[in-house]
């Protein structure tokens, strides 16, 4: 005779097994004497436990009076609460789209550049361009501050290109990025507090 | 105080009346409670074995319901999301009373001092004597066992409203029932599982 299936006759006399496993149970109970009264027993077991009568409880109606004087105001969301919430959403995406758009800016201004320095962009109107009328007022600026008065000529057209482009694109990422984290900490400040709301549940 | 469908004659669907409580509605809101007052409070009472403790962890259990409705999925049945709410509820009532200790089963007072075969309970020993097993079980399996004989739902139901794998359910049950038999079988003369098994 097979192994005693004892651990499965709980689930058997639930009506809980099915396909191969129901059978399986089934063709053992056949010739199994001990597994047989085992399940008798579990049978027994739920039959007593039936016997424990159910008490008289205060009427359905009664209680849920009961119950509606304890309920305390629920905090429904207001159309400005609303507001609030869609808005709150909105931050995360607009930064994203803010930080396409800058980036795209930033690619599209320099392709435009250098195509103007490979001369492609000849015919081009100066209105498109972003680089030669700012950048003589640009330098004009650096140099009544004195960052130009340098002996290095080099040091002083990098620290032109520098302060004028990449200075201000850095500056812009960092400024997202921080927004970006501010935002998920507060995120997940809320989201803690509501899972610790959750745990009353279960 | 009538519930809502029967006073106005209109049945108006769960789903509804959860979306109306949802907003606000506390009458609505009341409605639920009707439909799972019994449910939820039976739940309790068989954890506990005490009505009244029963009925103010019940009420405590649709306070809590109330509060936290808006975390509660529509696509979970809302009866084994109550019965969660209301198995912990037990928990944390029983801890608080300390009325009902976990050897609860030994300060019966039984009418046959020598207990057997032979034995004669009155039927009101026998139910309390039941009872009190029931209540001196483990928490995690003693909700599992209640869930299931007495509100018959099905393992996987248990496994929604406990939020439990289905493998602990079926382990839950099986201890449930073995110390359920051991304890019982002294008193009642009930069949124990053979030792060479």
């Amino acid at each position: 005779m097979s192994k005693h299936l004892t651990e499965w006759l709980s689930s058997y006399a639930d009506n809980e097994l099915r396909g191969s496993q129901l059978q399986h149970v089934e063709a053992h109970l056949a010739e199994c004497d001990t597994c047989q009264a085992e399940l008798e027993s579990l049978e027994g077991l739920s039959d007593l436990l039936q016997q424990v009568p159910t008490p008289e409880f205060t009427p359905p109606e009664r209680f849920a009076a009961q119950v509606s004087l304890r309920l305390p105001h629920q905090k429904t969301a207001t159309p400005g609460k609303k507001i609030l919430e869609i808005g709150w959403w909105m931050i995360p995406v607009g930064l994203l789209v803010i930080w396409i758009f800058m980036n795209t800016s930033f690619l599209v201004e320099d392709v435009l550049s250098t195509a103007n320095r490979l001369g492609l962009l000849a015919n081009i109107s100066d209105w498109m361009m972003f680089g030669p009328p700012s950048a003589a007022d640009w330098s004009s600026m650096l140099g009544q501050f004195g960052v130009l008065s340098g002996n290095s000529l080099d040091l002083a057209a990098y620290t032109e290109v520098f302060t004028r482009t990449t200075l201000p694109q850095i500056s812009l990422q960092v400024s997202i990025a921080l927004l970006y984290l501010s935002w998920i900490a507060v995120w997940w400040t809320r989201h803690q507090r509501q899972q610790h709301g959750q745990l009353i549940e279960g | 105080m009538e519930c809502f469908t029967v006073a106005t004659g209109t049945a108006i669907s769960e789903t509804e009346l959860i979306k109306r409580s949802k907003n606000g509605e506390r009458n609505a809101f009341s409605e639920l409670v009707c439909i799972h007052a019994q449910g939820v409070t039976n739940v309790i009472y068989r954890m506990c074995g005490d009505v009244h403790i029963a009925e103010d962890a019940a009420q405590e259990t649709f306070v809590q319901a109330w509060l936290h409705l808006a975390s509660y999925r529509p696509q979970t049945s809302l009866r084994n999301w109550l019965y969660r709410i209301a198995v912990n509820a037990a928990t944390d009532m029983l801890r608080k009373e300390k009325r009902i200790l976990p050897n609860a089963l030994e300060d019966l007072q039984l009418s046959d001092p020598q207990p057997g075969p032979e034995a004669v309970f009155s039927q009101e020993e026998r139910t309390a004597l039941i009872q009190k097993a029931v209540v001196s079980l483990p928490d995690a399996c003693r909700a599992v066992l209640v869930l299931r004989e007495y509100e018959g739902l099905s393992y996987h139901e248990i496994a929604d409203a406990l939020d439990i794998p289905l493998g602990t359910v079926m382990s839950r049950l099986n201890y449930a029932r073995k110390l359920l038999r051991e304890k019982l079988a002294q008193k009642l003369f009930l069949q124990v599982e053979a030792e060479h098994v």
